[in-house]
């Protein structure tokens, strides 16, 4: 975790210190100055704070902006959170998609839970998760203030933190008295457990501070005045996010009710339990079998699975079929005049359901390794191309002039030649590519793999790198091209090379951690079997399965997972996929570890590659934004987190 | 006094990378090889039963990866390990000098109740090569290091013609066997297998 901040309630003293000195941006006003400007909609807003953000897809020109509000009426409290109009970066985000994402008074009464997300680097965000079982994608906080939303919430709804984990807030309404108790037991950590959840109560708590000295902004003014436009118009774009939302939702919540019921076993947050009570009004009959409420609202295509280990079946319902590898004249409808790439992420999508016809790849990898930028031209790309072909000729002569009595003396340089050497002999020896024993190709791998020992000389040569080099050289062909379409890739996967291992720990750990999302009952078996280290999975992921599949497989799903579409992880998607396939052999024959990584090893060859895409794309859905925050930031494939811009943003969170 | 019964023995082949450890291991569990393994990534095994006496057990051999930036993963594998294997390459001087750096490394993540008389077995591969003269290992050299070990049983081995592979593993099933020794159980004296056939350069002790 990364947490570095455990504070963050009203009744800390270190927050009442962070009010004084009006370090944090809030704009929040209290009841008494906001009581007359309410009334007339009965609604109060007690907590607005600009520029905060969702982040629909990874790339920063696809983030939406906009205004969060916790406004109180009729002694109950809804959260809203508005886009912002006509802002937006990008051309591509319409109206439409904001309002899709648009969160439109969301009482507290139906939030479940709240998780805080505060990364050493980046912004700190947020994760609303509803009592159905949906979660909000995250909600970025540009300037800070998560501390205060929390306080806020707390002044006015009953909140408190879950024992199980410090960042995890639990909300609820407490209408039922009996929750109250059970709940109250269940926190040993809460905190002002009161008779009362009103706000009169709530507000007692909090810090003398919280009434001093806040002045109502304009920002509040005019997101009043949005209050009072969104109780006017019924907008019609509600009812299809509303949609879209509860899709997700169920899938989520049969996703867990299913995988629960195996083993009898609960998760170990402590929500379903209390869930569970609250759906049915009983408390000690759990392990039980999911709502019937809840199997009928499900559509009906997808099947009820009465064993829960049928779970698969579900992404064979949900994932979308494959389509056809893009060709060469659909591609070039997607280039204007000059060579740009207009919509990339149309592109992207495109590749991502049916990936590329062979003769295309070499066109088409280069934008997807991030060689060539999408916007550039054919020009741009010409001359890049050229001056590129100069700067690897350069590198390679760096090695090249090392005389035979340099070489005596250079061990490193040996010892690098030397293991390389070893390697490409033994790459892709079946494939006619690299068959021939003194074919040029093999040479070929060889003096990109030490000139990239060069190009990074701190990384080095690694085992593996020639498993990854030797399909894209099969692919462009040209050697200086090769070089530059793998350093891109190395710039994503290097750090599953490093030294300390790292790249690969925060991979696994996010592997397991997807695996405890998607498929409890699977992880608890490997806690059991004391497996969390998934070390049975390092091949897959060191290598990106290029030993799993044959080299025309291969090629195909890198392109899939090169175009980092609904997620730059698809690859630990694709793990849970394979694993999940497998679950009830796994645990019905009860493989220990070593009967495990050897059941894994010898999947080789056997992995139907559509069928497991068509399954990590559902689970990828399935497990959404819950998903994605399993996988801590700069996890590979993710570029590392830039440094600068980030501890910039942080910075703003004072100044402001 | 025989007591538990124990049935599978776990060694592990440690060595410099393409020195021969798949090579080795497949030559002796499946009498074959090739000149197409590829650079094992992670960790594999292959097990093969062994027979002592009227007994069988399962020789479970663990090949891993031989770069050393992999040998963090060596914990999760290496536990629970009854012999350690240690290969070098005659033809890299490299390969034997880095011996001494396997054995401790699996030392330390291994941690072996009794690190002293934990058993391992060297092997010196690829003698074949080039019929003996790109060596660069003289045997007497390698021999020299094992004896400074506690003496280590020592082999020369060409995986590719399967010299001597049998008769290495034979050794290695039976320290292996002995390791558990302590820990509980009766075993005989005398390995069944191919008893007629007497290690050449052999130099197992037990």
């Amino acid at each position: 975790m990364h947490e570095i901040d455990v504070h963050d309630l009203s009744d800390d003293a270190d927050y009442a210190a962070s009010v004084q000195q009006g370090s944090a941006s809030m704009n929040r006003s209290n009841s008494s100055k906001q009581g007359s400007s309410g009334e007339q909609e009965g609604a109060e807003i007690v907590y607005v704070k600009d520029n905060v953000a969702i982040h629909p897809t990874q790339y920063a020109s696809e983030r939406i902006s906009g205004r969060l509000k916790l406004i109180k009426q009729g002694g109950s409290l809804f959260m809203t959170w508005i886009p912002y109009k006509g802002q937006s970066s990008s051309a591509r985000l319409s109206e439409k998609d904001k309002s899709l994402y648009t969160i439109r008074a969301v009482p507290f009464s139906d939030v479940r839970s709240i998780r805080r997300h505060t990364p050493t680097l980046g912004w700190q965000y947020v994760i609303v998760v509803l009592s159905s079982g949906l979660a909000f994608p995250p909600l970025y906080f540009y300037n800070g203030g998560v501390r205060e939303f929390l306080a806020t919430i707390k002044q006015h709804a009953y909140l408190v933190r879950s024992a199980d984990d410090a960042n995890v807030f639990l909300v609820n309404d407490f209408q039922d008295p009996l929750q109250r108790t059970l709940s109250s037991l269940e926190l040993p950590r809460a905190v002002s457990v009161t008779n009362s959840p009103s706000s009169a109560a709530a507000a007692s708590e909090s810090p003398s501070s919280w009434t001093d000295g806040e002045t109502f902004d304009r920002n509040s003014v005019l997101a009043q005045q949005n209050a009072r436009q969104r109780q006017k118009h019924n907008d019609p774009a509600r009812d299809l996010s509303i949609q879209v939302l509860e899709k997700f939702s169920l899938v989520t919540r049969f996703a867990r009710e299913t995988t629960s019921q195996l083993f009898g076993e609960a998760q170990g947050d402590g929500f379903i339990t209390n869930d569970r009570r609250k759906h049915d009004g009983k408390t000690h009959d759990y392990p039980r079998i999911a709502e019937s409420n809840d199997a009928q609202k499900l559509p009906e295509d997808v099947p009820v699975p009465a064993d829960p280990l049928e779970f698969d079946k579900l992404s064979l319902v949900w994932g979308k079929p494959r389509q056809p590898p893009l060709g060469t004249e659909e591609w070039s409808a997607f280039l204007d005049s000059e060579g740009r790439v207009t919509d990339s992420e149309a592109v992207r999508k495109r590749i991502f359901y049916g990936g590329v016809e062979p003769d295309l790849r070499k066109e088409v990898w280069r934008f997807l390794l991030g060689y060539h930028s999408y916007d550039s031209t054919y020009a741009e790309r010409e001359y890049l191309v050229s001056v590129k072909k100069s700067e690897y000729e350069t590198i390679k002569n760096q090695w090249k002039s090392i005389s035979k009595e340099q070489a005596k003396r250079f061990t490193k340089f040996r010892e690098r030649r030397g293991l390389i050497e070893k390697d490409v002999v033994r790459t892709d020896r079946s494939t006619s590519f690299y068959e021939e024993d003194d074919s040029p190709n093999i040479k070929c791998l060889r003096d990109i793999l030490l000139t990239y020992s060069f190009y990074n000389f701190d990384l080095g040569y690694c085992q593996g790198m020639s498993d990854l080099l030797s399909p894209i050289l099969f692919v462009m062909g040209d050697e200086s091209e090769t070089f530059w379409c793998f350093v891109a890739l190395m710039e994503r996967l290097g750090p599953n090379f490093n030294r300390d291992q790292n790249g690969m720990h925060s991979q696994l750990f996010a592997l397991s951690k997807l695996v405890e999302l998607l498929d409890i009952p699977l992880h608890n078996y490997f806690e059991q079997k004391d497996c969390l280290n998934y070390f049975f999975c390092f091949r897959w992921v060191l290598i990106q399965f290029k030993r799993e599949f044959e080299f025309e497989q291969t090629m195909r799903l890198w392109e899939v997972l090169w175009t980092h579409y609904g997620s730059e992880h698809l690859h630990l998607y694709v793990c849970v996929a394979i694993l999940k396939r497998h679950r009830s052999k796994i645990i019905g024959e009860g493989m220990d570890f070593d009967t495990l990584l050897k059941f894994i090893n010898e999947l080789s060859g056997h992995i139907d590659l559509d069928a497991i895409l068509r399954d990590a794309e559902a689970l990828c859905i399935c497990a959404g934004e819950n998903g994605e925050s399993c996988i801590p930031p700069g996890t590979p494939p993710s570029l590392p987190v830039d440094d600068a811009s980030m501890y910039y943003q942080q910075d703003d969170d004072d100044v402001l | 006094m025989p007591s538990r019964r124990r049935t599978l023995l776990k060694v592990i082949i440690l060595g410099d990378s393409g020195v021969g450890k798949t090579s080795l291991m497949n030559q002796y569990v499946n009498k074959k090889f090739s000149n197409q393994y590829k650079a094992t990534i992670g960790a594999d095994f292959l097990t093969k039963e062994v027979q002592f006496e009227d007994r069988l057990f399962t020789l479970q051999i663990w090949d891993t990866a031989g770069q050393e930036r992999f040998q963090s993963l060596g914990v999760a594998f290496y536990r629970g390990a009854d012999c350690c294997v240690l290969v070098y390459d005659v033809n890299s001087m490299k390969s034997f000098e880095n011996l001494n750096n396997w054995r401790e490394e699996f030392l330390i993540q291994a941690s072996p109740s009794d690190p002293e008389n934990f058993p391992f077995v060297v092997l010196g591969n690829k003698i074949d090569v080039d019929g003996g003269n790109s060596r660069v290992v003289s045997e007497k050299k390698a021999r020299a290091w094992c004896a400074s070990k506690g003496n280590i049983p020592y082999f020369e081995t060409s995986a590719k013609e399967g010299t001597n592979v049998e008769e290495a593993f034979q050794c290695i099933a039976k320290n292996a066997l002995k390791s558990g020794e302590e820990e509980e159980i009766y075993l005989p004296d005398t390995i069944d297998v191919a008893a007629s056939s007497q290690q050449r350069t052999g130099g197992c002790e037990c």
